[in-house]
């Protein structure tokens, strides 16, 4: 987009839908995501409850699953995931 | 958290007429069409829009640096009379962060504020102040924490972490030959510091979102880039693009500013929750909180040389804080990283550029940026070493410029024309003014002016020089491009051009500089420029000086499209060669034999049009010693400053500020002066008064009472010398302008300062009290009396 941005080659949005049975908190549910996602290095806050990853195909991929794994063991039941890769992401400043 | 009240018919708006005008040739000084009405005040800036029925948004915003959002209650204000819509993240539809390299930026903030005056909840009202008073009812309750101010500290590994991928924002990391193994006979060492300043344009942040009553928005703004603004706008929206619509409104400066987002998404959030157009005007010292501001930096520089003058190693450690959010920081990094030892031909360096979030203001884009830091201290450093070698200061650049052919430190080859050593050498040769006895003076030419403090006691004279240089365009692998459409018709029996861009006109004359392109091109003495919005392709950003030549070339390109078209058209009709044809004063001309046709008949009712996209050849990305041929240009200024300081007071009075510069082709020379002295003026408010003073994140200057700027009185007179060098990959050879003043200015009056004074004087912008030795510039102790004798290490 601008210079000196190297675009990511994938993206990937994940949004926990924390569970209220079992497992921790809902708050915390969300932390254990966030969590792992700031571990990779690749991740932005997205949202209260969503994270962005961003970086080569294969990190992020490798991301994602830890980011879900962490989700799950903390009780999570399900986390929504949308991976978008470079070619066909929406550009900033396309027409 | 909504009343709505839909209004039954799609509301519209009407645009000012698009004025048609006979403009210079390229290469002529030609009157602006917005000159008038801009000195008259009859232009129609952003903050001047309005529409019937329309309501008044206003953001509520961290009084925090650093804190952690416990709870927002907005009922109260919702049951304010006259309050149409309160909103907060909750009623983010799409993507709830933006930002325009890095999505990173909460629309409005969630759980934590990173800065203050982040934006956290929304209002619109039927009255701006009934839009204040709910603000004030609105009550979100925060966990304060502490703040993260200095970038250093941030990037400590045991300093809490600020967003989830961390401090550290970006590094780069520069390798040139070795710099372990350079043996150099003369090293001189240096810290400097540059304070953050602010682009400070006059019209403050306004724009009107009107709702299409199809779900769809249409917004009239005051922007950059009004593409990269319309896609970020539909992301967080949940529309898709051609849902949302965005129309330059009347830009009253930028400098960078306004090329990320203020108020774009939330007056569009606002207008599509009530139905009703909304419009945002943030007073002055909102803005202040509205958009980012120019880094502050703080820069370690080692420089070792020969005996004789020439550069061995330059070894560099620059440390950005870039506030709360990304912005334009990654490119920043970037230029800071390749720019860092000057237009200097030298065999090693070791560049290590850092960019950091903190809960300082977020800073971003402004003229010259990251050049304009790292000018300030490798210009420093050349001074520092000429002394250490008893040189001259000229003639220690001169050695030492770089040349076509010679390659930059990241790795770059450099293209011709790079004139650094003749830029100089003119620069030396252009006459001094004639020095005025202090007795009998006129007030307002000594130190301090008409508040006359001083009648020429103490007052001593100095004179400095800097080179600086920047890249033009968008780099590092960027798509950079613009978008043109060109339409020759007739209109009342006479030729008409219709040219079309989304190139944003913020001040710098890009629209007289489309219908010059045209005119000169296709030799039609009317020229319309249509207003820039979106409905054609983006046109990329007005930074970086890359708009006169990237949409210029965009321009040409479509201009000589039609034209082809029209002797194709000749050629079947009459039988003419296109070879031997031109356009003259709405007539196809052949070489030799006169006019063949006028276009008004050759066209009969007909129109040719032509869309063009330009791309300047391509860039890469540097690779992990940071090499690569990252840049598509590089403009280049030199400037001689002369001041007069009081010492006993601390009082500067910029004498006169010459400059040589290369600018490939003047294009139209008049408001190639203006450029150049503005962006001077820019660099002698960082100079000697530009500085937004934050104290643990917090602003103490909001006011363009506190915050100084230089005005007329401030600002010497300008004798420069332009070279029009052509750039051969360039449309008519030219070079962006905007940039390179503002660069070399900052340092060159610095240099004078010191020169007359013998202070070191390593930070930016220098204060009274640094001149007199009351205290340090950086903590540091006072030098009095001290000429600041280079740190020589032989």
């Amino acid at each position: 987009m601008m210079p000196g941005y190297t675009r990511a080659e994938l993206t990937a949005e994940l949004k926990v839908l924390p569970s209220r049975e079992g497992g921790k908190a809902p708050r915390e549910q969300i932390e254990a995501a966030r969590q792992a996602a700031s571990e990779s290095g690749l991740a932005h806050e997205a949202g209260p409850d969503a994270t962005v990853l961003a970086g080569d195909r294969g990190e992020v991929l490798g991301a994602m699953m830890k980011v879900i794994e962490a989700s799950l063991d903390a009780g999570a039941h399900a986390v929504e995931v949308k991976v978008e890769a470079e070619a066909d992401a929406p550009r900033f400043g396309r027409g | 958290m909504t009343r709505a009240e839909t209004i039954p018919t799609t509301p519209t708006r009407e645009r000012p007429e698009t004025p048609v005008s006979t403009p210079g040739r390229v290469g002529e000084s030609t009157t602006r069409a917005d000159g008038v009405p801009k000195v008259t005040g009859e232009f129609e800036y952003s903050s001047d829009l309005w529409m019937d029925g329309m309501l008044y948004g206003a953001t509520l915003r961290s009084p925090h640096p650093h804190a952690n959002i416990w709870s927002v209650d907005t009922s109260e204000a919702e049951a304010v009379p006259g309050i149409f819509a309160v909103l907060t993240h909750e009623d983010v539809p799409g993507r709830k962060v933006c930002g325009m390299e890095v999505p990173d930026q909460p629309v409005l903030a969630w759980e934590r504020v990173r800065y203050q005056g982040e934006p956290i909840a929304l209002v619109a009202a039927d009255h701006p102040e009934t839009a204040r008073r709910a603000l004030e009812k609105i009550s979100v309750e925060y966990e304060v924490l502490d703040p993260i101010t200095d970038a250093e500290e941030a990037m400590r590994e045991d300093t809490p972490k600020l967003h989830l991928s961390g401090n550290l924002l970006r590094h780069i990391h520069v390798v040139h030959g070795d710099v372990d193994t350079a043996e150099a006979d003369v090293v001189v060492e240096g810290e400097y510091e540059v304070g953050m300043q602010d682009q400070a344009f006059l019209g403050p942040e306004s724009g009107l979102a009107v709702p299409d009553g199809r779900g769809g928005v249409d917004l009239y703004i005051s922007t950059q880039w009004l593409h990269i603004d319309r896609d970020q706008v539909a992301e967080s929206l949940g529309l898709e693009p051609d849902q949302v619509r965005l129309h330059l409104s009347g830009v009253g400066g930028a400098f960078g500013g306004r090329e990320d987002l203020s108020m774009q998404i939330h007056s569009c959030l606002l207008a599509l929750h009530t139905g009703r157009p909304v419009k945002m005007m943030y007073n002055r010292e909102e803005s202040f909180y509205g958009h980012v501001h120019r880094h502050p930096a703080r820069m370690r520089y080692e420089h070792g040389a020969t005996r004789d003058g020439k550069l061995v190693y330059i070894k560099a450690r620059l440390v950005f804080d870039g506030g709360a959010y990304a912005s334009s920081s990654n490119a920043v990094c970037l230029n800071a990283g390749t720019f860092a030892c000057g237009p200097y031909d030298v065999p090693n360096a070791l560049v290590d550029s850092y960019m950091l979030y903190t809960n300082n203001p977020p800073c971003g884009a402004m003229r010259g940026f990251g050049a304009v830091q790292v000018c300030f201290a490798h210009e420093a450093q050349m001074d520092k070493l000429a002394k250490a070698l008893g040189m001259d200061p000229v003639e220690l650049r001169i050695k030492n410029a770089i040349k076509p052919g010679d390659r930059f430190p990241f790795g770059q080859e450099v293209p011709p024309p790079a004139p650094v050593a003749e830029l100089l050498e003119r620069l030396k040769a252009m006459p001094m003014p004639e020095e005025e006895d202090i007795t009998g003076r006129d007030l307002r030419r000594l130190p301090g002016g008409v508040s006359n403090v001083t009648h020429g006691e103490g007052v001593r004279r100095g004179v400095g020089y800097a080179v600086g240089y920047k890249n033009v365009g968008f780099s590092a692998g960027f798509d950079d491009y613009s978008t043109a459409k060109v339409t020759l018709s007739v209109e009342g029996g006479e030729p008409l051009v219709r040219v079309h861009t989304a190139a944003a006109e913020v001040g710098q004359g890009i629209v007289t500089l489309e219908a010059q392109i045209a005119r000169t091109e296709l030799g039609v003495n009317k020229i319309a420029v249509l207003p820039a919005d979106t409905s054609i392709d983006s046109a990329g950003s007005t930074s970086a000086s890359r708009q006169s030549y990237v949409t210029g070339a965009a321009v040409k390109a479509a201009c000589e499209a039609v034209r082809e078209k029209v002797f194709a058209r000749v050629r079947e009709e009459f039988g003419e060669d296109p070879d031997g044809l031109s356009i003259e004063d709405g007539n196809v001309v052949a070489e030799g034999h006169g006019i063949v046709v006028p276009l008004a008949e050759l066209l009969d009712g007909e129109e040719i049009g032509e869309l063009v996209k330009y791309r300047h050849k391509p860039t890469y990305p540097l690779d992990e010693n940071g090499q690569g041929d990252a840049h598509v240009q590089f403009a280049f200024a030199a400037q001689r400053a002369i001041v007069e300081v009081d010492e006993e007071l601390g009082l500067v009075r910029v004498v006169e500020v010459a400059t040589t510069q290369d600018v490939g082709k003047a294009m139209n020379p008049q408001a190639l002066e203006g450029q150049i002295e503005g962006g001077i003026a820019q660099g002698l408010g960082l100079a000697l008064l530009e500085e937004i003073q934050v104290k643990e994140g917090r602003i103490q200057n909001a006011s363009f009472t506190d915050y100084l700027l230089p005005t007329i009185l401030d600002m010497p007179p300008v004798k420069m010398e332009i070279l029009e060098l052509a750039d051969p990959d360039a449309p008519y050879g030219l070079k962006g302008v905007g940039e390179p003043p503002t660069i070399a200015s900052t340092p060159a009056i610095v240099a004078a300062l010191r020169d007359a004074t013998g202070r070191e004087l390593n930070r930016v912008p220098v204060k009274p009290e640094h001149i007199v030795g009351i205290s340090g510039p950086t903590g540091q102790p006072p030098q009095p009396g001290s000429r600041g004798p280079a740190a020589e290490r032989a």
